[in-house]
């Protein structure tokens, strides 16, 4: 069975390099736009790992990670954040957050496989 | 011996208005020098004015077209990607056909062509990092339009202040005038990072991997792992 993972990026082209990067190597992806959109869609699909942006319009990638670690269902879900944030402060702020990875854009895909397959497999 | 007084008082006031006209004499000429730099200056002014109008028209111009420019950037880098992406289906497929050739007699060849599949792979890949240079302009750009957003509020009250509004209606930024195309960007206001960078250097990633470590208490070695590849 394919491994689901939820990227949410305001970005299309983000979405589209980490989808070309994990569905050649066998995962579902199903993308956002944003934090709220990704809220809508973590309950109805069966998600196995999200990968979300911090700058992200509605809700955005601090707070949704804050929402998906206070849910009792998903709590355990693993995160990787994917951003271009890179101080001090915000990286602290999403680890503090809840976040189990954080990758600096422009992001190596080989090091995004990795990170993936250390919560998938 | 009153009215001698009186005669005094009257010399006294009489000096008083003298003294009135010889500095009035002298007061005239600048006030006349005041006039003349204010009617110098009103048509000036007003050439400012003209000018700030003539700018704020055109700040949302600008600002469509920067969101076209990103608009154009993503298609493109979107087309690109979806080349990259059955380049690499074809790859896998090449791949798995080179495998079922393999035997004693080619095995050699077989294994110099996995070798360049294998290269044609890793520098897609490299292609694909470098693409990220749009997502990066993009949030630069959107930062710029934000700036701009700004000066054009600034201008627009600042014409208000002028009094100039009744005259020509001040261009005001609509963002129903933006095309669908570019709506994607007219509306991502505060999503972007100003201070985002098409950094290649590992340096950002290093700290954050430390700082991770500091957390999670991953082990180094298999960060190392993955970079020994």
């Amino acid at each position: 069975m394919k491994r689901v993972i939820l990227v949410a990026d305001d970005s299309p082209t983000i979405r589209k390099f980490v989808s070309v990067a994990l569905t050649v190597k066998g995962y579902d992806i199903i993308s956002c736009s944003d934090g709220m959109e990704a809220l809508e869609k973590l309950p109805n699909n069966k998600i196995d790992l999200l990968i979300t942006d911090l700058n992200m319009p509605n809700v955005d990638g601090f707070e949704l990670i804050n929402i998906v670690r206070n849910n009792s269902d998903l709590k355990e879900l693993p995160i990787i954040v994917l951003s271009s944030l890179g101080s001090n402060d915000d990286i602290q702020r999403g680890l503090e957050c809840g976040a189990n990875s954080y990758l600096i854009k422009p992001f190596d895909p080989k090091r995004v496989l990795y990170e993936v397959s250390k919560y998938l497999n | 011996m009153e009215s001698k007084n009186n005669m005094e008082n009257v010399f006294s006031k009489l000096g008083d208005l003298k003294q009135f006209f010889v500095f009035g004499q002298k007061i005239v000429p600048v006030i006349q020098k005041i006039i003349d730099f204010m009617s110098d200056v009103v048509p000036l002014l007003e050439n400012v004015n003209n000018s700030i109008q003539d700018s704020t028209s055109k700040i949302p111009k600008a600002s469509t077209q920067i969101n076209s420019v990103t608009s154009a950037n993503e298609i493109a880098t979107s087309e690109i990607l979806d080349i990259i992406d059955a380049m690499f289906l074809d790859l896998s497929t090449i791949k798995t056909g080179l495998q079922e050739l393999k035997n004693d007699e080619n095995s050699e060849k077989i294994k110099s062509l996995n070798e360049v599949v294998e290269k044609i792979e890793m520098d897609s890949s490299r292609i694909t990092i470098s693409l990220q240079v749009q997502d990066i302009t993009a949030q630069q750009l959107a930062s710029v339009n934000h700036l701009i957003d700004s000066v054009q509020n600034k201008l627009s009250s600042l014409l208000c202040d002028l009094g100039k509004q009744q005259d020509r209606p001040i261009p005001v930024f609509d963002p129903n005038s933006v095309s669908e195309q570019d709506s994607d960007f007219a509306f991502s206001d505060g999503t972007f990072n100003e201070n985002a960078r098409y950094d290649r250097t590992t340096e950002k990633q290093d700290l954050v991997d430390s700082l991770v470590l500091e957390n999670t208490k991953t082990s180094q070695e298999e960060i190392d792992k993955l970079f020994a590849k």
